[in-house]
């Protein structure tokens, strides 16, 4: 709270665990961490949790997306000093880019989007939770549930070529609702529902001679999704549904530009009973997707919120300058501040965007510090993905709120290869100020110029852009059914590289991915800590029993 | 914030004040009716709740402790959400603690919402031999910004009970929710198996 930029002293100087970052994966493994007995410091050089996982208001979302475009190539100093007082030779740290192509749009004076801290932008969306997703389980089993309220999202919907939305019939109820399908098209989907349901059935009775007919050949299951999908002859909306809306496969499954795309039945089924088993799951949610109220950044803040109750010590504003390398065994085994403090740990957990020359390449001898700037260890980048958010006025479905959007591959135009996902939310999950709506849509992409043309040609065909001269409420334009379309008020877009995590004597943990869940980012995260940690148990069953509590349930 | 009903009122209420002013003592004499002269830094809760009768209502206070993170100035914004009160805690042996105190006002004034209701502790009164800060200059300062002031001794106990009591009563009864309550995640026995539950 104080504005002045002397940096604290830190009492304590050794740790079990240092995490450098507060994004959602950095703070699991030091919830985990703290849960598991170790002393953790958790440093960000942020004034904010979250990392690349935060939601922030309008203002500081814009600086912050500047600021990490504009890193200079060498923010310390990466030169390999020798450090007489001890054993350790001083490895500078440096920052790298992870975002790119940043561009606002706005459409409005910037008063009418004052104040700015009624918004709640997410860094890395849409992103949304599967009801039965493994990161519900994580956050139950570690106590970070109880800091967070979440609400359903109300409804999905496809974008068909002809500019419709259509209801996605995600379950048996819905598609009884459903009145865009003819009945023989909700059969095949009923029986189809069916079918995956009686595999999973006979997976589980596993052993029970009756029930292997029931199962997917291993055959089928080892093919690509599309075919089986053709097997049983289901007609194309249906199969687009089921595999851009309920499986959310990024390429297109008919025509792949490469065969590695295609998405596999074991994998298909896979998505699509975590998708059904999302649906009805926690009591309240009425669809297969809940999202915390105040935005994503919740969460890390929530798993700091558990690591801290559990001792772990946090430092904001704090950043880390250098690594300390031990001589004698070429492993990292401390960490420079800003402060100048030096602070030693077991292990290091480092956020994405930091590049770190490995200690591997590192022998102690001369020609060590032009290796260094070659030779570094870094997350591994892989791929792209092309993000925006929209403030609009008006919902893309009027009486709809919380609403998420499929555009499958080549729905806007043929040069849309990977789908787009969209999510509007609205004022009740306290993102925006009331009567406005947020909208974030992203691709996963290999060329950024690509992804941002995908997104804009979604944009366009979404919304109609407030022209100046005009009195912003009283835009209305119709699209070719007659519906109003929502009135497009400010928006940005970037491209995020997509830094997966490792491990080797530093671990890295992953930048946001291109999907919509957590459950590939918590997957690897979960990996990490038991790498880390293999004797371990993530999230002992008493952590969660701990809370105080004087016997009335929480809601 | 505060909800309410069958004259029942929930209420989140955070602490806040500098390391060592006595916010998890005020807490765990309130609580638990403890005093332990050498109070660990963290307390290894991530909240208490405590049940008090007001007149005709009870108020389920739900207490929220800092968890050592205000010490390095990083609390995070979850932490003031939805907070319906909040006490401020210095030591009144701590001139220091008591201008620390006022920058906590400001920082919930800016991120809390403003039909919070705060009180200002001076604790540790029982040190009285040692007092740096006056009960006029605190009540000065509490009744220019809003606040009621108490000092507090969560060593003897005085005015612990008294101070929660006092902002049980100061809770608006009809406030509508500001942002409209979403749900907690409650782990639910899984009645049906997580892979079969397509569709049955």
């Amino acid at each position: 709270m104080d504005e002045n930029v002397s940096y604290p002293f830190i009492d304590t100087s050794s740790f079990d665990l240092i995490v450098v970052g507060t994004g959602l994966p950095e703070s699991v493994i030091a919830s985990a961490a703290s849960a598991a007995g170790k002393s953790v410091l958790h440093l960000d050089a942020n004034p904010f949790y979250g990392s690349h996982f935060s939601s922030l208001p309008l203002d500081s979302f814009t600086s912050f997306l500047q600021s990490q475009q504009n890193i200079p190539q060498k923010e310390y100093s990466s030169s390999i000093e020798n450090y007489s007082q001890s054993d350790c030779v001083v490895v500078g740290l440096e920052s790298r880019c992870l975002y790119s192509n940043f561009e606002i749009s706005s459409h409005v004076s910037p008063e009418s989007l004052e104040p700015s801290r009624k918004f709640s932008l997410d860094i890395s969306g849409p992103r949304v939770l599967f009801c039965a997703d493994p990161a519900v389980d994580l956050l139950l089993k570690s106590g970070a549930s109880h800091h967070i309220e979440f609400k359903s999202i109300d409804a999905s919907f496809i974008y068909t070529g002809d500019g419709r939305l259509l209801a996605v019939p995600d379950s048996r109820a819905a598609i009884f609702k459903d009145r865009s399908l003819g009945l023989t098209e909700k059969n095949q989907l009923m029986r189809f529902f069916k079918l995956v349901q009686e595999h999973f059935e006979s997976v589980a009775a596993d052993g029970d001679r009756k029930e292997e007919k029931r199962r997917i050949s291993e055959e089928d299951l080892e093919s690509p999704f599309i075919e089986f999908l053709n097997k049983q002859r289901l007609p194309p909306k249906i199969k687009s549904i089921i595999l851009y809306a309920i499986v959310m496969a990024d390429c297109d499954q008919d025509h792949p530009e490469i065969s590695e795309n295609l998405v596999k039945t074991k994998d298909g089924i896979e998505k699509l009973a975590l998708y059904h088993s999302s649906v009805g799951r926690l009591a309240n949610a009425s669809g297969a997707f809940i999202y915390p109220i105040y935005g994503q950044g919740e969460l890390p803040q929530a798993f700091c919120r558990c690591a801290a109750v559990k001792g772990a010590l946090y430092v904001l504003r704090m950043p880390v300058t250098a690594l300390l390398l031990d001589k004698e065994s070429s492993h990292y085994k401390g960490v420079r501040l800003a402060s100048g403090q030096e602070m030693f740990f077991h292990h290091l957990v480092v956020d994405p965007s930091y590049v770190v020359p490995s200690s591997s390449i590192l022998s102690l001898t001369v020609d060590l510090q032009q290796k260094s700037a070659h030779g570094s260890s870094l997350a591994v980048v892989k791929g792209k993905v092309a993000r925006a958010i929209c403030v609009t006025r008006g919902s893309v479905k009027p009486d709809l709120s919380n609403l998420l959007l499929v555009f499958p591959p080549r729905s806007l135009n043929s040069k849309q290869v990977k789908s787009i996902r969209a999510l509007q939310l609205g004022s009740n999950l306290a993102v925006c100020p009331s009567g406005l709506f947020l909208l974030y849509l992203s691709t996963v992409c290999d060329d950024a110029i690509q992804g941002k043309e995908s997104l804009h040609a979604a944009m366009d065909a979404l919304f109609t852009p407030v022209s100046e001269d005009n009195d912003s409420t009283s835009v209305v334009s119709k699209d070719m059914e007659g519906q109003t379309k929502p009135s497009l008020l400010w928006s940005a877009m970037y491209i995020q590289e997509m830094a997966m995590g490792s491990s080797d004597t530093i671990s890295f943990c992953c930048m946001p991915d291109g999907n919509l869940d957590y459950c590939d980012l918590l997957k690897s995260t979960v990996e990490l800590f038991r790498e880390m940690y293999p004797m371990e148990e993530l999230f002992p069953q008493t952590t969660a029993e701990k809370i105080e509590d004087d016997g009335d349930s929480l809601d | 914030m505060a909800t309410i009903g069958n004259n029942n009122l929930n209420a989140k209420l955070v602490l806040l004040g500098d390391m060592g002013a006595g916010k998890s003592s005020l807490v765990l004499r309130f609580v638990k009716g403890q005093f332990l002269e050498f109070q660990e830094s963290t307390i290894g809760a991530a909240f208490f709740s405590q049940t008090l009768a007001v007149n005709d209502a009870t108020v389920k206070f739900e207490i929220w402790d800092t968890a050592g993170q205000e010490r390095y100035h990083s609390l995070a914004p979850m932490y003031y959400r939805g907070a319906a009160a909040a006490i401020i805690v210095y030591d009144i042996t701590s001139m220091e603690s008591f201008t620390r105190a006022k920058k906590w006002v400001q920082e919930l004034q800016k991120q809390g919402n403003p039909n919070m209701v705060m009180a200002l502790a001076g604790n540790k009164a029982d040190l009285e031999d040692k007092r740096k800060v006056t009960a006029e200059e605190a009540r000065t300062y509490a009744e220019e910004n809003g606040l009621f002031f108490m000092e507090t001794s969560a060593k003897t106990a005085i005015n612990v009970n008294d101070i929660f009591y006092e902002i049980a009563k100061r809770l608006p009864r009809a406030q509508p929710a500001q942002n409209p309550a979403g749900m907690v995640l409650v782990d639910r026995p899984a009645e049906r198996s997580r892979s079969a539950a397509c569709c049955s």
